[in-house]
């Protein structure tokens, strides 16, 4: 069936509502982000079941993967996944809050295969451990290069840079 | 003394392909011409070679003339933009943004004041809009002959006579935006809430001048490599992109669009004054090189549309909200926020988490190329190594965004 843009006739509250009854047990604290994003949480453990669910949904179907940052909050770090529906043509910013010391999350690679380089540099930039990925290097630094330069606490050694 | 015939050791990229082949041979699937002891050969293609257009490094296993796998590496351009980010206030990273997507600076710079512009609920005034929109597609056109230029360079004898006419068109347009802006490519010229200078005297008539020529140029184009045999034969049927391929990894802009997906931000994800203006979403229907040559091509004429109809509409008035000094210092309130914006790669967005103060807390690139060139493995095993430069040329990458 051929791909196409769709819209979404409900209105952003009303979906925001459906998927927070859909997925009562994964997704907390949805809300709407005008003009047409629903930002929500969900728990590391479960990020894997809510992917498989949130992709599978035949009226939302969120299936393409857009974009994975890594945020480090201080406090902790934050994994943002941004999935694209085309049924609705409506974004959805999933937030996972995993713990400083041990930043790890399963991969939702095998789900959205987009997100195999976006969790490399995720990796990359800010340390976050996906478990389960397929190839986790590096990717936009050297491969011998130590440390994740977007933590807040990242200090730029000399011994950091044996070319220069 | 440093030996310059001692043979480098493989780093992590190579010791990866050696390891699939050594899987594939594993499995039985190795290559098996008679009287060979190997066949499987590791190429490494870049990062210095003039048909990857910029540092782009594959390394190709190949089996005889076939590609068998791809391995991208990327990171030789990598400037830290996203680190640089937190050490600038929200208006000293502006320049910065030109310099991402070089080829089509100023759609880079849209992108990111409209995120900030949103974080911090600033409206920017009407005639700026309009200046907005024409620059952009002027830049869309210099970035698709580049595009096309260099692609069919690759391709033939033939397209080195393009590749020189397309740059010697695209100059009309850079001196267009150089007397606009004051640079060729590195614009600085969009403010929140507006942009940096008015349209100086004669511009507009300029300008349009431009817009009646260039339709001319492109069935110059046309005419040289659409019915060219040569042309053809490399580039119909090769390369493929599937729907299926578009909804998994996130392909975006003509590249999608040239695979029969109607997805234009201008049109889906409707910003500035896009929905006052009538043009056209190109689609084809093939997904394979030479319809993503189509759709580009006619996406300039869609340009130069827009640009002939935003040189109409263009309404008086201030190009910038306030003072020229107000929007020098700004401080979002916390929160983030994420925009989309139509580049003429796809969609290219900037997620920016604020925290109050005068600098960006985290601030997150969506670049269109590097999603683009995930799917370089899929898309390129299975063809003919020469096929191989033609359709990376046809995915239009710029190094400068996938590395940032």
């Amino acid at each position: 069936m051929p791909v196409t843009v769709g819209s979404n006739p409900r209105g952003m509250d009303a979906l925001a509502a459906l998927l927070a009854e859909r997925f009562a047990g994964e997704l907390t604290d949805v809300r709407v982000q005008e003009p047409d994003t629903v930002v929500v949480r969900c728990a590391p453990e479960k990020l894997k079941d809510a992917a498989a669910r949130l992709k599978a949904d035949p009226e939302v179907g969120y299936e393409t993967l857009n974009w994975i940052a890594g945020v480090d909050q201080r406090t902790g770090i934050e994994a943002v996944y941004h999935v694209y529906s085309w049924k609705t043509n409506t974004w959805l910013q999933i937030h996972v809050d995993l713990s400083r010391e041990q930043p790890e999350v399963d991969t939702v690679s095998d789900v959205w295969p987009a997100a195999d380089w976006h969790e490399r540099e995720a990796w990359d930039m800010v340390g976050i451990r996906f478990l389960g990925h397929p190839d986790l290097r590096r990717i936009l630094l050297r491969d011998d290069f130590v440390g994740h330069p977007l933590r807040k606490d990242y200090v730029d050694l000399a011994e950091n840079h044996p070319h220069v | 003394m440093y030996d310059h015939f001692e043979t480098p050791e493989p780093d992590e990229a190579v010791k990866l392909a050696l390891r699939r082949i050594e899987e594939s041979t594993a499995r039985g699937e190795g290559s098996d011409v008679a009287g060979l002891e190997f066949n499987e050969v590791v190429v490494n293609m870049g990062p210095q070679h003039p048909s990857t257009h910029g540092v782009l490094r594959l390394v190709v296993t190949l089996d005889g003339e076939l590609v068998k796998d791809v391995i991208p590496v990327i990171g030789y351009l990598h400037r830290c933009k996203e680190k640089i980010a937190e050490r600038r206030t929200y208006f000293q990273y502006i320049p910065i943004l030109d310099r991402t997507e070089y080829v089509a600076g100023i759609n880079c710079e849209w992108a990111y004041v409209l995120a900030v512009e949103k974080l911090a609920g600033i409206r920017p005034t009407r005639r700026a809009e309009f200046i907005r929109v024409i620059t952009a597609e002027l830049m869309r056109i210099a970035s698709h002959l580049v595009a096309v230029g260099t692609f069919t360079a690759d391709l033939s004898p033939l397209g080195t006579a393009m590749v020189f006419y397309m740059f010697r068109d695209r100059e009309d347009v850079l001196d267009l935006m150089e007397e606009l802006t004051g640079a060729r490519m590195m614009f600085n010229y969009f403010r929140f809430g507006g942009v940096r200078y008015d349209l100086p005297d004669g511009w507009v008539e300029k300008c349009r001048d431009f817009v009646r020529t260039f339709p001319a140029k492109i069935r110059e184009y046309e005419a040289l490599v659409d019915d060219n045999a040569i042309f053809l034969q490399r580039t119909q049927g090769k390369g493929v992109i599937t729907q299926q391929d578009v909804v998994d990894y996130g392909i975006t802009g003509p590249n999608a669009r040239a695979s029969g997906i109607p997805l234009d931000l201008r049109r889906t994800r409707p910003y500035s004054v896009y929905p006052e203006l009538d043009f056209d979403v190109c689609v084809e229907h093939h997904g394979d090189v030479f319809d993503r040559y189509r759709v580009r091509i006619r996406e300039m004429r869609e340009s130069l549309k827009i640009i002939e109809q935003c040189l109409d509409m263009l309404p008086r008035g201030p190009v910038q909200v306030g003072s020229l000094r107000a929007p020098y210092v700004i401080t979002p309130p916390p929160g983030s926020c994420y925009v989309g914006q139509e580049n003429p790669r796809g969609e290219f967005g900037t997620y920016i988490e604020s925290d109050g103060s005068r600098y960006p807390y985290r601030l997150k690139y969506r670049d269109p190329c590097f999603c683009n060139l995930q799917l370089f493995p899929k898309l390129l095993s299975g063809n003919k190594i020469a096929d191989a430069v033609a359709i990376s040329g046809s995915i239009d990458l710029v190094l400068g965004g996938i590395d940032r």
